[in-house]
């Protein structure tokens, strides 16, 4: 197959061009600018300054495990679900080919083709000639259903991998569940995400139709004073992330995240499970609630987001001592952060790496706001990470204030090697040997 | 399947670099007019069809006969869904023949919610005529005006070769969801009287480009069999469809992707022939 891609080193000197060229261009163009206030466009139709550090950051495509799963969150993330229309493994294997062809150029970045004007172009145009990898991450997972319909396919079913079930709290959309396959990209801007959304419905169209797309972003945060850079805040106001597993622990991701050992499928061996929640919050709710019981609710502090068995000045990152508090005078037994992680010896094989973006949709028929967590979280086994995480919230406090209405269960496959290799080539090749 | 869409455009690239317009037609103009002339033919036909079928089903609907109404509500609509492409170019006709519900902010109530599928709401949700006696007048009015302005009008080609991708982006963007007859279920006929429609446009053309396209030629070909071959599942012995309802899942994602890799594909048409 003919690939639309400018040769790699080309790309690599113009994205250096973009970085202190274009952009270092229109910085120096307003010169001496150095507050964010001065350096703002003069004029309404003047865009929003770029930012050329962060339009050239690039995440490798290639490894032994997909990206955007321990890569660190960029600011834009969409995870949109698709239904998948092939009828056999060649097609299946072109499908996977050709998607694998689009990521590597959409992470990567580079020119956009140029083409007889008398056609449709080949690219949407949303972000130029020139395409920015601005931390691109494209995230292949597929759904149990791929195993369930495709006879070929079915004995070499992740051992957990199977489709999501309701949870007491749940008020589940069939619009907004399930599907095929899910892509889960991230970047720093959303624009970027959207683009690539675009390219690959527009070049997958044979293969792929869309089922459901969730938007969400993590509001940034300035550094603190000693250089650290503290979570995010979701929807609720509290900060989001301060306990999941360190991410550049690679022996400890090889432990929670990564799939490995004999009770997988051989070809399954460097991906990983996802669990994906949307998860409405009930914003004007939560609002009115008293300020002590929202941080009971969380058994964290809403401003510094520090347990509350800590000193007053405390950061996040202070681990909680349950033992110490063995009737829940300080955390509540029934804290979000107690029991979806009681931090008992044995709780330790429930761990997984949470990974969520908060996702805004208008308005509800009842004028609230629709607002939520798009949760996604990725673990070695979907049975004891997600499901057991969930299974113990079920009836936590929080449930007053949120509604889980969608989402499903996915296997992210094992990364892409290199150039030669795409996703899925070890299902495939494993499909081929049935 | 091939990644032919990848391989079109890097080749589009090459010639587009290359020898400036080397793959196109060198007068499209000239190679187009046969064709055209045949496509006139077609719409002509089924316009004449159009006024002899909408004539018998306001008749009916006058008459204050639903069920015969009902059985020439999905048969009549073929002739103007085969046509779309030109018969959209009335908008002011198009709004008032075939507008939907939701197309208005009050829909159903709205007093401006006229045309086909107004009459299609009596028909299905109040299973009575009651009412419907002016919309029957003003829709017979309206495709006698089709009638006469389609025969007046010269053809854009453009407009032609464009339309076979804008039948498919119709059936994408508001049909594949089963919304457009949404009291009677009879979508299906829709379906495959825009599939036929498009079809018809690309068969015209098709000995312009087959010499030169001939991947893509067998791709689209392959596509129209494959839709040709789910909707056969949905066919009746009368020569019908069956309700939109009785539609897998399956096959509406084989549906959906096909109509969009056709609109995908015969969107390059206008290119292909030389058409800016
Ligand atoms: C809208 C829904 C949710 C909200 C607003 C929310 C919010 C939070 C917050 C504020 C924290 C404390 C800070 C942190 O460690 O990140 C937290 C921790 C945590 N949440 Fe959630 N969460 C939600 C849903 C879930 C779900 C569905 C799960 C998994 C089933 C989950 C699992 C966890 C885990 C494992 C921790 C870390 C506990 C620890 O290790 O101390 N959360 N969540």
């Amino acid at each position: 197959m003919e690939r639309i891609k400018a040769p790699r080193t080309d790309r690599r000197n113009l994205l250096k061009g973009l970085g202190a060229g274009a952009m270092g261009v229109l910085a120096a163009g307003r010169a001496g600018a150095e507050t964010p206030a001065q350096q703002a466009p003069h004029n309404v139709q003047e865009a929003p300054v770029g930012h050329a550090d962060t339009a050239k950051q690039r995440v490798d495509f290639h490894g032994p495990h997909q990206a955007g799963i321990t890569t660190p969150r960029p600011a834009s993330g969409l995870v949109a679900s698709f239904d998948i229309v092939v009828s056999s493994p060649d097609e299946f294997e072109e499908m996977l080919r050709q998607l694998t062809e689009r990521a590597r150029f959409l992470t990567q970045g580079g020119l956009v083709p140029e083409r007889d004007p008398k056609l449709p172009p080949p690219d949407s145009g949303l972000l130029g000639p020139m395409v920015a990898p601005d931390a691109q991450t494209i995230t292949v997972a597929l759904g149990d259903s791929v195993f369930e319909r495709f006879d070929w396919l079915t004995p070499l079913r992740p051992l957990h991998l199977q489709r999501m079930v309701q949870f007491p709290n749940d008020a589940l959309e069939t619009s907004i569940c399930h599907g095929d396959m899910t892509i889960q990209f991230c970047a720093n801007l959303s624009d970027t995400n959207m683009h690539a959304m675009r390219d690959i419905v527009k070049n997958l169209s044979e293969f792929l139709v869309v089922r459901w797309m969730y938007e969400g972003s993590v509001p940034p945060v300035l550094p603190a004073p000693d250089g650290s850079t503290p979570s995010a805040r979701n929807f609720l106001g509290f900060r989001d992330g301060s306990a999941n597993p360190d991410s550049t622990d690679a022996p400890l991701m090889d432990k929670v995240v990564w799939v490995a050992g004999p009770d997988e499928p051989e070809w399954a061996q460097g991906g990983t499970y996802q669990a994906v929640r949307i998860i409405r919050n009930f914003v004007e709710r939560w609002d009115r609630t008293p300020l002590g019981e929202q941080e009971r609710i969380f058994g964290r502090r809403k401003m510094s987001g520090a347990p509350l068995d800590a000193p007053q000045d405390a950061t996040e990152q202070a681990l909680p001592d349950y033992s110490a508090d063995a009737e829940g005078k300080l955390t509540p037994m029934d804290a979000h952060i107690r029991l979806a992680n009681p931090r008992t010896p044995d709780s330790d094989r429930n761990l997984m790496l949470r990974r969520p973006f908060n996702y805004s949709r208008g308005v509800t028929k009842s004028g609230q706001l629709d607002q939520g967590l798009l949760f996604i979280s990725y673990q070695a086994d979907l049975q004891q990470g997600f499901i057991e995480v969930q299974n113990r919230l079920n009836g936590e406090p929080l449930e007053e204030y949120i509604k889980p209405v969608g989402g499903g269960y996915f296997f992210a496959l094992p990364g892409v090697r290199d150039d030669a290799d795409y996703l899925g080539s070890s299902l495939i090749t494993a499909a081929r040997r049935l | 399947m091939v990644g032919n869409f990848l391989r079109s455009s890097a080749l589009a690239i090459v010639l587009a670099s290359g020898t400036a317009g080397g793959a196109f037609a060198a007068d499209p103009s000239l190679d187009l007019v046969a064709p055209l002339a045949e496509y006139k033919i077609y719409v002509a036909e089924n316009t004449a069809k159009l006024v002899e079928d909408t004539k018998a089903f306001t008749d009916a609907v006058k008459a204050g006969d639903v069920e015969k109404a009902k059985s020439l509500f999905a048969p009549t609509r073929t002739s103007y869904e085969k046509i779309e492409p030109i018969a959209e170019l009335f908008s002011d006709l198009d709004v008032s023949m075939d507008a939907r519900a939701d197309d208005y902010e009050k829909a159903e109530e709205d007093p401006a919610f006229t045309g086909f599928h107004r009459i299609e709401y009596g028909l299905w949700e109040k299973n009575s005529t009651e009412g419907l006696a002016e919309y029957a007048d003003r829709l017979m009015s309206d495709v006698t005006t089709l009638n006469q302005r389609i025969t007046d009008l010269t053809f854009p080609p453009e407009v032609v070769v464009g339309g076979a991708a804008v039948l498919m982006e119709e059936v994408a963007a508001t049909k594949i969801s089963g919304e457009e007859d949404r009291y009677s279920r009879t979508d299906l006929w829709d379906f495959d009287a825009n599939f036929a429609g498009a079809q018809k446009i690309y068969e015209l053309l098709r000995p312009l480009i087959a010499e030169n396209e001939a991947e893509f030629v067998t791709k689209v070909d392959g596509n129209f069999k494959d839709v040709a071959d789910v909707l056969g599942k949905y066919r009746t012995p009368e020569g019908g469809f069956v309700s939109y309802e009785e539609l897998s899942d399956a096959d509406r994602n084989v549906l959906s992707t096909k109509v969009n890799t056709l609109a995908e594909d015969l969107s390059t048409l206008r290119g292909k022939l030389g058409l800016g």
